[in-house]
């Protein structure tokens, strides 16, 4: 892999508890990698497939998903729902190829400031570990057009 | 190989003369036979009803047809659909999402034994493992109940065809990641985005697509691989819990994508992890929208 | 195009120290969309904050992002800014850059980098943020209380002397709940009814209340503060217009054999009956299950086979012909508190629960359980306050009383403890030797759990003055020998096996939910735990809140509670009410989802997943008037807030308000900057 590679890792993270976590492990100040970008939603339910797809087409190597812990929904059942729908989109995204380990989904609460590092920590390693999402990209119109382009003869999808 | 008559076709012709003829239904959706095969026909003439026919080629889940809405139905009049036991889920996937009532159709089910995979021919033929629909081996809806009417005698089992679906299903997973990637984006970089696959589906059911969304544009609308990959993913995910395998979206797939391969391992999935199988009672709710305290979570740390 | 304001803070040295501010603020300034940036020392300041204002004003912005610390530390302090500055609050968002970038990084070039895509992030976020109004609510200045036992009595007269109307739904003949029942109450042994009846009576009577008995909820719709309650008043056969009490109808009932509620099956009442003589309102039901006439109507008589009690009422105020009847109440707060009812362990079991047949319970009549050894004791029970065993009414000379029938038994009953029992298997033994000199009061325990005021002392009393046997261990058998009840017990302290040949023996049995409650908290979209007990919005800061908005809890509905618990809840609930109460209008966030009825299909997935019931089917009509379609709806009023409507709709359709699609895919699409 790449020596200088540095994931580029998107954390679609629920509010009450992760968002939280997340301010914990900063108060406790446990340094941890900075490759993690997070956005903040209410709650783990509000978060759809889309997004991670989205952020894989903008160029993420990785994406963490978070929120409370079963049982702990600020919302009652946000996160249980989420957890069906995610189920369903990792097994799929498997099946088309896409590394599970692209694809990191975790209960942090609002206590687990530590356990969020963890995370963090290891889904930067195993990203590092897997490279840059480089097939990825490679769908993108401009990196197809680049391909076409470089390589004359080669055949042109209609 | 020919195919003997089927045997309900009198009982079929009988049920929707005398509904029609009594004014319970406006109009009957079925198959007649044309010159290239069975095709979906219209009719509202009691007169005209021994144009129904059922036999091996009548491959097109005419529940698509009700898609505009339960209030568009609603206005038209009572309908009377010929279904076949894959069909007849579909309806109770419109019931289920409150896109029909049970009051809007009449059903006439019939006892199915398999349809041909190639439907454009003259004549019906008997099923083989070669010709056979693949999806509809282990078909687990012979015995329709959501139906007001069921006709024809009790088929035999489909035969099985060279090789299965889950089969087919079974070699990707047995692939290493690399060449499963390698398989679908070549295969999504087909689509030509034509969306038949989501037009001919019955329970595409959405009146404004989230593909033609445009604020935000979620899924990039044009042809190329990058947002062929997330239509073809979300149109997947979409239907999971909820694709009845009726196998219409391949049929209809111009550059030959096998989506019957993604929605049967939607099917494993919820199978495997909700122990849910869609079927034709309108009260078995979707798999997604529910959940229980316990469900699986070995993929969360 | 927006004019977004970038303040970034260097928290002193918190931000500054690992976070190049100034080199953060100037690269934001020409991110596209932003008008000014500037860093400061202390943003949270009073000079910081007049900073923001000051440039608020100066160049008209349209968004403000503060680049400093977690939103849940002061985006309320920056909205507050925001709004005296004129401009929205929901323009003003804050971006995380103290405890997700400064405080876990220790590189600068790193750190830097970080806190400028999260600018970056946060500045694309509110370029689609939109000026949103607090949503105003109507409140009805209306209680309704569901239960009316010292629960709901209190919370009824707490919220009634707060000036409000209050409805106060009995399902019984007569409120006054279990407390009614007992004999004296711990640990001061005051008598119950004594303490309890002038609160009833207060309750009947109050300007401010308005009771129904033998009435239940139906249904419930609306939200806080706009609640819409049926209730079914269930056939009296009584007017309660004429009735006047005298009694005379069941002085003539011939059915006089039917075992009493009110005494635990200890007594008798009849077909037509008030509960107990203290019963408010004290007016009769009469029973149709156990009525001859009704019995005689089931088998289709020609003739009604009886008719006394009519003949008897001077007021003419029995009617056979009456039926249930529904009334409609409007109100704005509803508190549930419907009590408990105990661990029927004898019987068969309904809910997979396995009882414990070996106690003898139901089947050696001298096996009674607490509520039972209640009426034993009570002055006004069945044997007037003497002790004498059901059997023969022979005083019984010795009396063991079994701990944790049920309760934190996870194998055969409940895994929680019942709270109240080592209190009141106290109080049983000390009443029984009180009355009973000579007899010998044994109790097999597991743990003695005492704590409360005066609750250890009283528990010590029982033992060091009145010479109760405490034994530490469990009874494995009860069963009839001859005319006594043989014990089969272990006491783990000696570890030895102990037979004890008894004359009566108490169960104190575990505390369950009331039937009925899991229909009625369907009915109010709350929830109920493992063991049907209702759950409250958050175990310690919110325990008589449920996730109902404008619902509340009190009392053994909830778990567990002895009187001085259920009556502190009570009152609780009322603070929350009359609180709830102090304001015309109701004041929310607009963090709610809108759905968007041009392109909606109502396929009610969304409904489905509410956690708040907060979704419903509504019809769309052309401009005519003719139904065309239907669609979903969010009530703002009971909407929280968390998403999953939009995450689920197929179409999206549904929008929450403040974490918009366009604010999330912009935000995702600003971290492509990264490089």
């Amino acid at each position: 892999m790449t020596a200088d590679f540095e994931p580029r890792i998107t954390a679609f993270v629920c509010n009450w508890c992760t968002y939280t976590g997340a301010d914990l492990a900063g108060t406790s100040r446990l340094h941890m990698a900075s490759n993690v970008r997070i956005i903040r939603l209410p709650c783990t339910g509000r978060i759809d497939p889309l997004f991670i797809i989205k952020a894989f087409e903008r160029g993420a190597d990785g994406v963490i998903v978070s929120g409370c812990h079963p049982a702990d929904c600020h919302y009652t059942s946000g996160n249980y729902h989420a957890r069906r729908r995610f189920a369903v989109f990792h097994d799929i995204m498997g099946f088309v190829g896409v590394d599970p380990r692209r694809m990191t989904f975790s209960w942090v609460s609002a206590s687990e400031g530590a356990k969020w590092k963890d995370v963090v920590d290891q889904a930067v390693s195993n990203v590092r570990e897997l490279g840059p999402f480089e097939a990825y990209r490679a769908l993108a119109p401009e990196a197809v057009e680049a391909e076409t382009v470089g390589s004359p003869g080669a055949e042109v999808t209609p | 190989m020919t195919e003997p008559i089927y045997t309900g076709v009198d009982d079929l012709r009988r049920i929707a003369r005398e509904l029609l003829e009594a004014g319970d239904v406006r109009v009957i959706i079925g198959w007649e036979h044309a010159r290239r095969g069975a095709r979906p026909v219209f009719v509202s003439d009691p007169a005209e009803t021994d144009k129904l026919i059922f036999d091996t080629r009548c491959v097109h889940n005419l529940v698509t047809y009700l898609n505009p809405r339960r209030d568009a139905v609603a206005e038209f009049g009572k309908i009377g659909l010929v279904v076949k036991g894959c069909d007849v889920k579909a309806v109770a996937g419109l019931l289920r999402e409150a896109q029909l009532t049970r009051d809007d159709v009449v059903l006439i089910g019939v006892r199915c034994g398999g349809v041909l995979e190639e439907n454009e021919l003259p004549a019906a033929l008997a099923l083989t493992p070669e010709n056979v629909a693949p999806r509809c081996y282990g078909c687990d809806n012979r015995e329709p109940t959501l139906t007001d009417h069921l006709v024809g005698e009790p088929q035999p089992e489909p035969p099985r065809p060279v090789m299965t679906i889950d089969e087919r299903v079974a070699v990707l997973d047995g692939q290493p990641l690399e060449e499963r990637w390698a398989f679908w984006t070549d295969q999504f970089s087909k689509c030509v985005r034509c969306y038949a696959c989501r037009q001919v589906c019955p329970l595409c059911i959405c009146e404004r697509c989230i593909v033609e969304k445009t604020q935000p544009q979620w899924i990039e609308s044009s042809s190329h691989p990058r947002g062929n990959f997330s239509w073809n993913i979300t149109r997947a995910v979409h239907l999971a819990g909820r694709c009845v395998d009726c196998g219409e979206c391949e049929r209809f797939c111009p550059v030959g994508i096998p989506l019957s391969l993604l929605n049967r391992k939607l099917q494993h999935i919820v199978r495997d992890r909700y122990e849910y199988t869609v079927s034709d009672d309108p009260e078995n709710a979707a798999p997604i929208g529910d959940y229980r305290l316990d469900d699986q979570q070995e993929f969360i740390k | 195009m927006s004019r977004i304001g970038v303040f970034v803070c260097h928290c002193g040295e918190n931000i500054a120290r690992t976070v190049d501010c100034a080199k953060v603020a100037e690269t934001l300034k020409d991110h596209p969309g932003v008008a000014v940036a500037e860093d400061y020392k202390y943003m949270c300041s009073d000079p910081g904050q007049a900073l923001v204002k000051k440039a608020i004003e100066e160049n008209n912005l349209t968004g403000v992002v503060i680049a400093a610390c977690s939103p849940h530390m002061h985006e309320k302090t920056f909205r507050r800014a925001a709004d005296q500055a004129g401009l929205n609050k929901f323009m003003c968002e804050m971006a995380n850059i103290r405890e997700h970038c400064s405080w876990i990084h220790e590189d600068k070039d790193e750190a830097t980098a970080k806190a400028i895509d999260i600018g970056r992030t946060i500045i694309e976020k509110v370029k689609h943020n939109r000026p949103l109004e607090t949503i105003k609510i109507p409140v009805t200045k209306r209680a309704m209380v569901i239960g009316g036992g010292i629960a709901g009595i209190q919370a009824a007269l707490d919220i009634a002397d707060g000036g409000h109307e209050v409805i106060l739904v009995e399902k019984e003949a007569s409120i006054g709940g279990h407390m009614s029942q007992l004999s004296e109450t711990f640990p001061t042994l005051d008598c119950s009814q004594c303490i309890l009846t002038p609160r009833m009576v207060e309750a009947f009577q109050h300007p401010n209340i308005k009771l129904h008995t033998w009435s239940e909820v139906e249904k419930v719709d609306g939200y806080i503060g706009n609640f819409e309650v049926t209730v079914r008043k269930k056939a009296r056969s009584v007017d309660q217009d004429l009735c006047n009490g005298c009694g005379d109808c069941f002085g003539v009932c011939p059915s006089k054999k039917i075992p009493s509620e009110f005494e635990a099956g200890l007594g008798n009442r009849t077909a037509i009956y008030v509960p107990f003589p203290q019963a408010v309102p004290n007016q009769p039901v009469l029973d149709r299950v156990n009525c001859t006439l009704f019995k005689g109507r089931r088998k289709g008589l020609a003739k009604d086979a009886c008719g006394k009690c009519k003949e008897a009422c001077l007021k003419g105020a029995i009617d056979y012909d009456t039926e249930d009847t529904f009334v409609t109440e409007e109100v704005g707060a509803i508190v549930i508190a419907t009590g408990f009812k105990l661990y029927d362990i004898g019987k068969d079991q309904p809910d997979g629960l396995k009882g414990y047949g070996e106690y003898g319970y139901g089947e050696v009549p001298d096996v009674i359980d607490g509520l039972q050894f209640e009426r034993l004791a009570s002055a006004s029970g069945p044997t007037a306050g003497a002790i004498l065993r059901p059997s023969d009414g022979k005083e019984p000379k010795t009396v063991v009383f079994v701990h944790c029938v049920g309760s934190r038994d996870p194998e055969k009953g409940m895994s929680y403890c019942s709270k109240i029992c080592c209190m009141y298997n106290a109080k049983h033994a000390m009443l029984y030797k009180h009355k009973v000199h000579d007899g010998r009061a044994v109790a097999f325990y597991m743990d003695i759990r005492a704590a409360g005021k005066g609750y250890d002392e009283f528990s010590r009393r029982a033992i060091e003055e009145d010479h109760a046997e405490y034994i530490r261990g469990r009874v494995s058998r009860i069963f009839r020998d001859g005319d006594k009840v043989k014990v089969w017990g272990f006491d783990t302290l000696s570890g030895e096996q102990v037979v004890i040949d008894a004359d009566m023996v108490v169960l104190a049995t575990a505390i369950r939910p009331n039937d009925g409650v899991k229909e009625l908290a369907q009915k109010l979209s709350v929830s109920v735990d493992a063991d049907g007990f209702i759950n409250e919005a958050h175990p310690k800061l919110r325990p008589v809140e449920t996730n109902t908005a404008g619902v509340f809890v009190a009392g053994a509905c909830q778990s567990p509670r002895d009187i001085p618990d259920a009556v502190a809840m009570a009152s609780a609930t009322s603070a929350k009410v009359l609180g709830l109460f102090s304001s015309d209008e109701l004041e929310r966030e607009p963090a709610v989802a809108i759905v968007n009825e041009q392109t909606c299909i109502g396929c009610m997935r969304c409904e489905l997943v509410c956690p708040y019931g907060a979704i419903e089917q509504r019809e769309v009509c052309t401009v005519d008037g003719h139904v065309c379609g239907h669609t979903a709806y969010v009530n703002p009023g009971v909407c929280q807030g968390c998403g999953t409507c939009q995450a689920v709709c197929l179409s999206k359709s549904v929008e929450l308000q403040t974490f918009t699609d366009e604010q999330i895919f912009s935000e995702i699409n600003a971290l492509c900057a990264w490089e």
